[in-house]
């Protein structure tokens, strides 16, 4: 059989290895799970998944359009995808602003694509070569209204790759737009590894599958059925809140169902859609909660603390949105406190918290100087909290 | 034997967790060295992270590219602390030299900087560019014609697989050119270059 993977494949180094730039492996992760519609503005440091597209979707029968904004980019991506295509779009903090009320539009018209999100320091033009996590909560409230949020976020080159396999996924099953954030660090390093995980990779979330052969477990009554272009049955999209039939209402019952099953689809497939992976489970009094580069700071910081006897368990999320609200929470009761170092002032140390204060203690590690968070940064913390706890 | 000798026969290769630094202003071909070190590296079989810090302009301005070689997987893609600096101008080696490890390596461009840090890594002071012209004719060779040197005085890749990384990262039609540039890079010998450590 054919691989699926041709596109990653040619990037091989030698017969073992592979060597890709993250914002590469992005692009690529698209290509092989069957993008073939990419429209947007270029914008560091975001701009090479632009170009891997403008580059390569000609050969394989695809479009690419580079766009006068991203305002424009995000509203050809959704017209992409009312025709059956899984549209993607990528930018950067200034640009993803720019594209939030398009991306309301598109939860509430359900019209699946992905959107990445390379994040620089901001707000504004901020420092565009500088790593940073300050998009989260823009990526889970950023447009109006009361909506649903699938939100993945990448820690290396192959995460970048496969984590948009899984975006593609999600947004072609769940039928609204999936945002997979990055930061400078993931997007412009490059980082060799073996061809074999995009084979076959399984998180330890539960059963989802990488590979081109991947069904739903089943479709759903909450997804809608798609409203499709070209397909002969007369179709109606609108951004107004609408019924079974697409055409608008105004009826409070209808409303209310309809808002509660844009949310219920996600909501009620947590298990399928948070990603995430544990290190030393119930070995340790504390734990480290992490996502993107600072999860690599998290995972070698464990070695450290190790090292010098601080046994630390180590919760590394892909999916932040919807929130992994049980993972946290069993977590929350096994450990006396959890540390979550990010790059921004405590973003997503405010959800983790408002979910695991009942049983722990939150504690919040940012950072906004453009540098990462180190391990040592982190051991240190480490210590200096278990030894407050001791003295307590 | 002189103790340059015995101290840098494949000695980096032999190192389980190598941190590299290259640095240098804008437009040098900073980002492209660590680039072809990287590629290098992962013919070598290592686990490899490149990683780049640039300015806003597109000339000028510092550049920075690091790059991590190690036999286990990587989890921290930064540089912690250097095994190897080379520094291409008188900023990036002022700037980078206190994060240079003892049994570390600085080589500069002696020809860009006249006072160079004193350090307790061994050390070597080499006119890049005056080289690469006398070698190719043309300055654009520099950083290939240092990667030779990096290699042939740290041992930090092997030279088959740099040679490789070479040949599948420049520009086509000037491969004969930046072959030329490398050897010369790799036949600099250690006791010519060697600069008084601390």
């Amino acid at each position: 059989m054919e691989l699926w993977y041709t596109h990653l494949m040619r990037e091989s180094i030698d017969q073992d290895s592979l060597l890709v730039q993250g914002n590469r492996a992005c692009a690529l992760g698209a290509l092989d799970a069957g993008v073939r519609f990419f429209a947007g503005y270029p914008i560091t440091p975001s701009s090479e998944i632009m170009e891997v597209m403008a580059r390569e979707l000609p050969a394989v029968g695809g479009v690419f359009m580079q766009m006068e904004d991203e305002i424009a980019s995000i509203c050809a991506c959704i017209g992409a995808s009312l025709t059956g295509e899984v549209s993607m779009t990528a930018t950067s903090g200034p640009g993803f602003s720019l594209m939030q009320e398009a991306i309301g539009y598109a939860i509430m018209a359900e019209a699946p694509s992905v959107i990445v999100n390379v994040m620089r320091q901001g707000p504004s033009t901020g420092r565009p070569t500088t790593p940073s996590q300050g998009d989260v909560m823009q990526a889970r409230w950023g447009t109006h209204g009361d909506h649903p949020a699938i939100v993945l976020a990448a820690s290396n080159v192959a995460d970048m790759y496969r984590l948009t396999i899984a975006a593609v996924r999600f947004a072609q099953r769940f039928r609204m737009p999936v945002i997979l954030l990055a930061d400078e660090i993931v997007g412009h390093m490059r980082e060799s590894f073996s061809p074999e995980i995009a084979g076959r990779y399984r998180l330890t979330s539960g059963d989802f599958d990488f590979t081109e052969t991947y069904t739903h477990p089943e479709m759903v009554r909450e997804v809608h059925a798609p409203h499709e272009l070209g397909t002969l049955i007369h179709p109606h999209v609108t951004g107004l809140i609408h019924d079974e039939t697409g055409f608008p209402t105004n009826d409070p019952k209808k409303s209310e169902q309809f808002l509660r099953e844009l949310h219920d689809k996600v909501v009620h497939h947590r298990d399928e859609l948070c990603l995430y992976d544990v290190k030393n489970v119930g070995k340790g009094r504390v734990a480290v909660v992490a996502y993107g580069s600072c999860a690599r700071s998290a995972r070698a910081a464990l070695k450290l603390a190790e090292q010098e006897g601080i046994p630390v368990e180590v919760l590394h999320l892909y999916t932040l949105f919807p929130l992994p609200v049980e993972i946290i929470q069993e977590l929350a009761r096994r450990v006396e406190f959890i540390l979550i170092p990010e790059l921004n002032l405590g973003q997503y140390a405010r959800e983790v918290r408002r979910l695991a204060e009942n049983w722990t203690t939150v504690v919040s590690m940012g950072r906004v100087d453009g540098n990462l968070i180190t391990p040592r940064d982190i051991v240190d913390r480490l210590a200096e909290l278990v030894g407050k706890y001791e003295s307590s | 034997m002189s103790e340059a000798l015995t101290l840098t026969a494949g000695l980096l290769s032999s190192r389980e967790y190598v941190e590299v630094r290259f640095g240098g202003s804008g437009g040098q071909g900073v980002i492209l060295m660590g680039v072809i070190l990287a590629v290098a590296g992962t013919r070598d079989r290592r686990h490899v992270v490149q990683t780049q810090s640039y300015g806003p302009e597109a000339r000028g301005g510092y550049s920075r590219s690091d790059v991590v070689l190690a036999n286990a997987p990587i989890d921290y893609p930064q540089v912690q602390g250097l095994d190897l600096l080379v520094a291409l101008s008188a900023e990036a080696a002022a700037k980078y030299s206190d994060m240079l490890r003892r049994t570390g390596f600085l080589i500069f461009d002696s020809d860009e900087i006249s006072s160079p840090p004193l350090v307790e890594a061994t050390s070597y002071g080499i006119p890049f560019s005056r080289l690469a012209i006398e070698t190719t004719g043309r300055t654009q060779t520099t950083n290939i014609l240092a990667l030779g040197a990096v290699a042939g005085l740290t041992g930090v890749v092997s030279v088959a697989s740099l040679e490789k990384a070479v040949l599948s990262m420049v520009p086509k039609g000037t491969e004969e050119m930046n072959l030329n540039a490398l050897r010369r890079g790799l036949s600099l010998t250690p006791e010519e270059w060697r600069r008084p450590s601390a």
